[in-house]
């Protein structure tokens, strides 16, 4: 049946989507959980990646040191937008809206930094790896898009293995658990936010790397995976890394399927839709049900 | 209410207002609205443009302050609103023939009809919560408006809304500022009355205004309407404005711009909006030569603003001291 195929080849296409759209979502959940912060500005460090991968790409034509680039520099990027801003309104009553705030003005900086330096049209990373294409079956698989998902899957795993079996990993639970009492425990907490938020940022430079052959980059390209990721988080319950996994794999699913059939817009429409009946009926996400 | 007590309401707002206008952000205000009334005399018709624009602007974030400022309710959904009362009136104008000078009113009606759905969860949240929620409803709207291309011309957007005044500029000029000047008198009026105590009540401590014997969520959803309709009457002025209503002004682009100017002009202090959008979209406006630059600028503007003076232009006395010492300095470097 030509459907099935069709279906089948979306299905694969949405999963290796869904790779890179959990570690742009993963990111997101990672700072609000541990420091409450919606990050607007993740669109666009994710933007800021791409261009060092396109910038190291064309220094070195190695798409694995443009990735690397993208993650390391995403890192200091997230260290400094912490310790530099974000910090500087941490104590404030009304922390959410004034972080929503001000990561909106760090995007509008680093959107408008790159065009007035680089200009608004659209450059292509110009990386000749995994060019072959794969016929598994009736299914057709471009190897490039695997090779990307497969780190997409390493960097995910990564930052399980940080979280849950190292020190910076145990400081960040402990943080997101109880500020105070992990203060108490000898846990500086302002350390393990930069961390926190230098982790969320490399994550997402990697992805506007790992994007990047996939689609291109100009200086608003954040914003579509932004609000993907925004929708991720909010159904996978904000804060919770394993809810977010699930659900940027079944969101990433739902989106490729449905623009098999309907619109982006539409599919866009069905997905905000859905996001504020959870939101409705359940503010913390689907998470308890993902964990229980 | 009975007649009685509106005339009260409006005695007590004039009553009110006589003792404001006397205070240095009163004649700050005072100041520009009579700058802007003079203005055709003195400058060019493109600049008169702006002006109208600058006035339209600052009646959304107005009422985005009203909801936003007084009753702490962050909504994301208004300049989607806006757009929604810029279709209504272009479309009620256009097809059914209704006068220029009433359908945006019919706007601001649609923009507060779809403004209810939301509203039901909006309810439900509360800080950031709400902020998420109105985001999606407005990105919602803002797709819809592109998909339903049989009733809103799609991407393009939709022409046809004819002119104002038979397209006389001066007309218009005034006619604007006249309604954004008695809309924000109306939100003054009911801000400086038990509905904005009870507001900024809401805004402070919901749990407690509502142990004090008030419905919260009766007095929020109003608040969110008034709001929110009259954004959508703003959205209609800018349809005959500038002729075209189209899905870019209900993006969270435009919302972000409107958010910037409410945070630069300082929130929960009724002159902050005008300042704000005076602040944001003048300067952009002013700086037109130096290209995108300026809206680099204006992100630094806005980071600033957040960190050192967050009550903002209006809401900080401290920043009009630094202003102040800012200009001596200034003076004696010159000299």
């Amino acid at each position: 049946m030509v459907d099935s195929v069709l279906v089948a080849q979306q299905l694969i296409n949405g999963m290796l989507f869904g790779g890179i759209l959990v570690i742009i979502a993963i990111g997101l959940s990672l700072i609000f959980g541990v420091g409450g912060v919606l990050n607007f500005s993740h669109g666009a460090i994710f933007m800021i990646g791409g261009y060092i991968g396109l910038f190291t790409a064309q220094l070195t034509d190695s798409f694995l040191f443009a990735a690397i680039a993208g993650t390391i520099g995403g890192f200091i990027l997230g260290v400094v937008i912490e310790v530099g801003f974000v910090r500087r309104i941490r104590s404030r009553d009304d922390i959410g809206i004034a972080a929503i705030m001000l990561t909106l003005g760090i995007a509008i900086v680093l959107e408008n930094f790159m065009r007035t330096t680089q200009g608004s049209f659209h450059q292509s990373l110009p990386v000749s790896f995994g060019t072959a294409v794969w016929n598994v079956g009736p299914i057709i698989v471009v190897s490039r898009r695997v090779y990307i998902f497969l780190l997409a899957i390493a960097a995910i795993a990564g930052l399980f293995a940080i979280i849950k079996y190292t020190k910076v990993g145990l400081g960040i639970q402990a943080v997101a658990q109880d500020r105070q009492t992990a203060l108490l425990m000898g846990i500086r907490p302002n350390r393990i936010y930069a961390i926190t938020f230098g982790i969320s940022a490399a994550l997402a430079g990697l992805a506007g790397v790992l994007l990047a052959p996939l689609f291109s980059i100009y200086p608003s390209v954040g914003w579509r995976p932004f609000l993907l990721a925004f929708i991720v988080v909010m159904i996978g319950g904000l804060g919770s890394l394993r809810g977010t996994l699930v659900a940027a794999v079944v969101i990433a699913l739902v989106r490729s399927l449905a623009t098999t059939w309907f619109s982006t817009q539409t599919t866009f429409i069905i997905l905000f839709l859905f996001m504020i009946v959870v939101l409705y009926l359940n503010p913390q996400g689907l998470k308890e049900v993902v964990e229980a | 209410m009975s007649g009685e007590s509106i005339r009260a309401g409006i005695d007590r707002t004039l009553g009110q207002l006589s003792g404001d206008v006397r205070s240095a952000k009163g004649m700050f205000m005072l100041a520009l609205l009579l700058i802007a009334a003079v203005s055709p005399l003195l400058v060019s018709r493109h600049w008169v443009g702006i002006i109208i624009q600058i006035a339209i602007y600052a009646l959304v974030v107005l009422s985005w302050n009203f909801i936003a400022g007084y009753f702490g309710l962050f909504t994301f959904a208004h300049a989607a609103l806006f757009g929604v009362g810029g279709y209504g009136t272009a479309i009620v104008a256009a097809e059914y023939g209704v006068p220029p000078m009433l359908a945006p009113l019919l706007g601001g009606l649609a923009a507060g009809l779809l403004a209810l759905p939301v509203i039901v969860p909006v309810l439900r949240l509360a800080d950031d919560y709400v902020a998420m929620v109105t985001l999606a409803y407005a990105e919602i709207l803002h797709r819809a408006a592109i998909i339903l291309d049989g009733i809103t011309g799609g991407p393009t957007g939709y022409t046809g809304i004819g002119s104002m005044f038979g397209g006389g500029q001066l007309v218009f000029f005034y006619f604007v500022l006249a309604v954004v000047a008695g809309l924000a008198l109306l939100q003054y009026g009911l801000l400086v009355s038990r509905f904005g105590l009870i507001a900024r009540a809401i805004r402070e401590s919901e749990d407690a205004a509502q142990m004090l014997g008030n419905n919260t969520i009766r007095f929020k959803t109003i608040g969110f309407v008034i709001g929110s309709s009259i954004a959508g009457i703003a959205g209609g002025l800018q349809a005959y404005y500038i002729g075209i209503v189209s899905p870019p002004m209900m993006a969270l682009t435009q919302m972000i711009d409107f958010l910037a100017m409410a945070v630069v002009g300082g929130l929960g202090v009724m002159t902050g909006p005008v300042a704000g959008t005076v602040i944001v979209h003048g300067s952009t406006e002013a700086l037109r030569q130096i290209g995108d630059i300026r809206l680099l600028l204006w992100g630094i503007l806005l980071i600033a603003v957040i960190l050192y003076f967050p009550k903002g232009f209006m809401g900080d006395d401290r920043f009009w001291d630094r202003i102040e010492a800012l200009l001596d300095r200034f003076r004696g470097g010159s000299s």
